[in-house]
């Protein structure tokens, strides 16, 4: 059995240990929840699809009308993670995953306004909060009569939470909370804010807490509305605390672990803004396959074009892997696994670039008709870029999934070091863990099976993927191994080594996901039914594959200095260096 | 008032390309489908919801609304979402389609109203999977019940029903007594088609156009609704089928088309290919 408190695929991936009983079988939804859900899909069509015309005139506009709003509290959309006990439908990351799959069809909008609320503005409550605080803002926030904001971001601290400015002084038993906060989701329709602030200088350099702010409390204002490229008709405006007196018993988690608190929300909450990329997606298949099929150029419907058919079963690919990858992550989720931040933060980034690409081929594949605002695709692209900037901008994510992997490799690294120093004092101890190390390198360059470094439990029909997964697996071993040698503590800096790492480690990570969830439905259904899926999972090994040998192939060879070199002079110039008049 | 109401799940209708014909012919391949309410016995069960209600308070229902249907375990997902759009209670009578014909669950829904004693039984005109067009008219003889079918509108009055049929050239009124059997057609769920005695004294009140949807809460409510499961056979007794399917088979595939080049040569093919001339 696996510890579920101190596993993670990927740490141990990085390792060269291939843990299948962690991502094997594929997780499925709770046959509870799956019969609530299919109820939820069939009211959110019939809630949502009369306003199909709506959507896109409320997208230019800029704004939901409050009745719109009303409309979602008074059907329960803000309740979806909120226990039963206290009226929610209780959904586990699976459930909601797919639900906000179902939001995202209609529009992203919405999805968003329900995320935010669901994924990071209430999630505190749900994971930190005490039975009290439960039990006092819970009901309310399943209504929606508290609408929930997550507020983090402020205008000198995005990426980098730790330069918070906003403040909050112990004042007796309450604390004055202050600070602006910038770009909050909800920011306009909410009255419950999780909001993280610098507590008592405790070393002279103050550590976050994290509070929950009511409007009621007084000094909690919103700013205008922002005028946005997309998620238009969504709520974003800044957030400002004005000595707004928070009580003790609001203070959520503990005293300095507000950091912790932030980043265990925003990993617990990533399957929603995955959800909704999964759904975005699914909806631009359909409108593309239409679209193929109905437009004839050359007398032949455009569908019988090659340049079309790559395009769109390029999308199908990236639409299976996405919803594997984040279907994974939830079931880590659901499953108790603690330690899956790397593997979250992986299909963020997987599923959020994937939308970014089937949006724009899908606008490509609808040609000149795909730019005009009559048709749905340039919304779709406007809408979908931010998902590749918020809860955690894919470069920092690249940069924390790679470094935690290094880490890691580098701990044993170090303890090899040590215990090579003890080999002379203590021969017996310095020899099992030399021995240990050794035995990997050798199984991880030569592929002899060895325990943990192949897959055991798969399905026959999927050796040559599950191949190229190990040989990846070795390359991983190999590529961490060589940078970090190459490069030692200063790694940090190392960024474009950094990101090569990450974009093996992403690969591999959602080529083990698209893996087990063929290799369940071939359980499921059998080899002939699932010829089809048996085509992606081969089609994106393949690719995966590619992509991999690039990155291990740049390791060395690169042109990495002078791409530093041209940024530089342009950062020098501030401008393009050449001119032709 | 208490209005019992009849569902059947039917294969979507919207997937009907997926219906497959099992390689011997005998029977439909249901592997696979996805199932749906019955659309007509939707809207028998959104009249059913309108006549309990007064307009304003959707959620207070002024009497009861039973829903029943016959089927395998499955199909109480259908009941589950009957309850959550504000139905009271389910009936499932455990039965596949297999055994089961127009004649049968018209003896089973009788003793079900034997039990349940409604003032109203509302149905679906019909199923859109086998098109009987039997079961509604059936029962009403087989309880003596006065009957109207393809009901368009509906108005309560004392210990009676005003039913609108809509007939080739004009509407068909009918008053019938209580109890009776009532099928409905799709404009049933137009936004003054229905008003309940207490609906019916509000000047100028609307309904929402087709049927209403529920909201999460309800869905979750509708978990603690009961449910019960009845066997056919304590209905029916010893009842066996009186109906049996023959055969089943796809539509001809239609052969492809072709184009001519001039007035004569389409008068030729008329004749020789497909002899119409």
């Amino acid at each position: 059995m696996v510890d579920k408190k101190t596993v993670s695929f990927m740490r141990s991936l990085c390792m060269g240990q291939i843990e299948e009983d962690v991502i094997l079988p594929f997780p499925t939804i709770p046959s509870a929840e799956k019969e609530t859900l299919r109820g939820v899909v069939r009211s959110l069509e019939q809630l949502l699809d009369p306003h199909a015309a709506d959507f896109r005139h409320w997208d230019r506009a800029g704004e939901f009308p409050l009745e719109f709003v009303e409309e979602l509290k008074a059907f329960g959309l803000f309740s979806l993670v909120i226990p039963e006990e206290h009226g929610g439908l209780g959904f586990g990351s699976s459930a909601y995953s797919r639900a906000l799959q179902e939001v995202a069809k209609y529009d992203a909008s919405v999805a968003v306004t329900v995320g935010a609320h669901s994924s990071i503005g209430m999630r505190g409550v749900l994971l930190f909060g005490t039975d009290e605080q439960k039990a006092r803002y819970m009901p309310k926030l399943a209504t929606g009569e508290l609408v929930a904001a997550f507020c983090l971001t402020e205008p000198g601290a995005g990426s980098d939470a730790a330069s918070i400015k906003t403040s909050a002084v112990k004042d007796g038993d309450d604390w004055i909370l202050s600070g602006n906060k910038l770009w909050i989701t909800n920011g306009g329709i909410a009255d419950f804010f999780t909001v993280f602030a610098k507590t008592d200088e405790v070393d002279g350099r103050g550590k976050l807490s994290a509070f929950l702010v009511t409007r009621d409390m007084g000094g909690v204002s919103s700013g205008p509305h922002e005028d946005k490229m997309g998620l238009r008709a969504s709520s974003t405006t800044t957030v400002h605390f004005d000595n707004v007196r928070v009580p003790r018993q609001n203070l959520l988690g503990e005293v300095g672990k507000g950091f912790k608190v932030a980043m265990t929300i925003l990993n617990s909450g990533r399957t929603g803004l995955g959800g909704g990329s999964v759904g975005g997606m699914k909806k631009l298949i359909a409108l593309s396959a239409k679209q193929a099929k109905d437009r004839v150029q050359f007398g032949k419907p455009i569908s019988d074009f090659g340049l079309i058919k790559q395009k769109v079963g390029q999308m199908v690919v990236d639409c299976y892997a996405s919803e594997a990858v984040v279907s994974m992550v939830a079931g880590l989720n659901d499953a108790g696994y603690e330690d899956y931040a790397v593997e979250a933060a992986i299909s963020k980034v997987f599923a959020s670039e994937a939308l970014g690409r089937t949006a724009d081929e899908a606008l490509q594949i609808a040609g000149g008709n795909g730019y005009m605002c009559e048709y749905p695709y340039e919304r779709v692209v406007r809408d979908s870029r931010i998902n590749r900037i918020f809860e955690g901008t894919n470069d920092i994510l690249r940069l924390f999934i790679a470094l935690n992997a290094m880490n890691d490799a580098g701990q044993t690294l170090r303890e090899l070091s040590k215990s090579l120093e003890g080999v002379f004092t203590d021969p017996i101890k310095g020899f099992g863990v030399v021995s240990e190390y050794t035995l990997r390198r050798v199984s991880m360059a030569t592929g002899y099976n060895r325990h943990g470094t192949t897959f055991t439990k798969l399905d026959p029909s999927l050796k040559l993927v599950a191949g190229i997964f190990e040989g990846g697996t070795r390359d991983l071993a190999t590529a961490s191994d060589r940078i970090l040698r190459k490069h030692g503590r200063a790694i940090i800096d190392k960024q474009f080594a950094t990101r090569r790492l990450a974009d093996i480690m992403i690969d591999l990570f959602v080529l083990a996901s698209v893996i087990s969830r063929v290799d369940s439905a071939i359980v499921e259904r059998g080899a002939e039914q699932t010829k089809k899926e048996h085509e992606i999972v081969t089609v994106f090994a393949r690719q995966a594959e590619r992509r991999i040998k690039a990155n291990m192939d740049e390791i060395d060879n690169n042109v990495d200095e002078s791409i530093k070199s041209l940024a530089d002079h342009s950062f020098e110039l501030e401008k393009f260096g050449w001119d032709t008049l | 008032m208490k209005v019992l109401v009849a569902l059947k799940r039917v294969a979507d209708p919207d997937n009907a390309n997926k219906v497959k014909v099992s390689a011997a012919g005998d029977a439909i391949d249901t592997t696979g489908l996805e199932w749906k309410t019955n659309p007509f016995d939707e809207y028998a069960l959104e009249a059913a919801l309108r006549l309990t209600e007064n307009g304003k308070t959707p959620k207070k229902r002024e009497g009861e609304v039973v829903v029943v249907t016959l089927g395998p375990k499955e199909s109480e997902t259908m009941l589950r979402a009957a309850l959550a759009t504000g139905a009271d209670r389910a009936i499932r009578i455990e039965a596949t389609d297999a055994e089961l014909d127009g004649r049968l669950v018209a003896w089973a829904l009788k003793a079900v109203v034997a039990a349940e004693k409604p003032d109203l039984i509302l149905l679906g005109k019909q199923a859109v999977d086998g098109d009987s067009n039997q079961v509604g008219q059936r029962l009403a003889e087989l309880l003596d019940f006065p009957m109207a079918t393809f009901a368009a509108t509906l108005h309560e009055e004392p210990g009676a029903l005003l039913v609108g049929r809509e007939v080739d050239g004009g509407v068909l009124t009918l008053r019938v007594t209580l109890p009776a059997v009532v099928t409905v057609d799709l404009r049933i769920v137009a936004p003054t088609s229905v008003f309940s005695k207490l609906t019916a004294m509000e000047a100028g009140f609307k309904h929402g156009d087709g049927v209403r949807f529920a909201p999460l809460p309800a869905i979750m409510a509708a978990k603690k609704k009961p449910l019960d499961v009845k066997p056919l056979a304590e209905l029916v007794g010893g009842a066996v089928l009186a109906t049996k399917y023959v055969k089943f088979e796809r539509p001809a595939q239609r052969a492809g088309g072709a184009k001519v080049k001039d007035v004569a040569e389409l008068v030729e093919k008329l004749a020789s290919v497909s002899k119409v001339i």
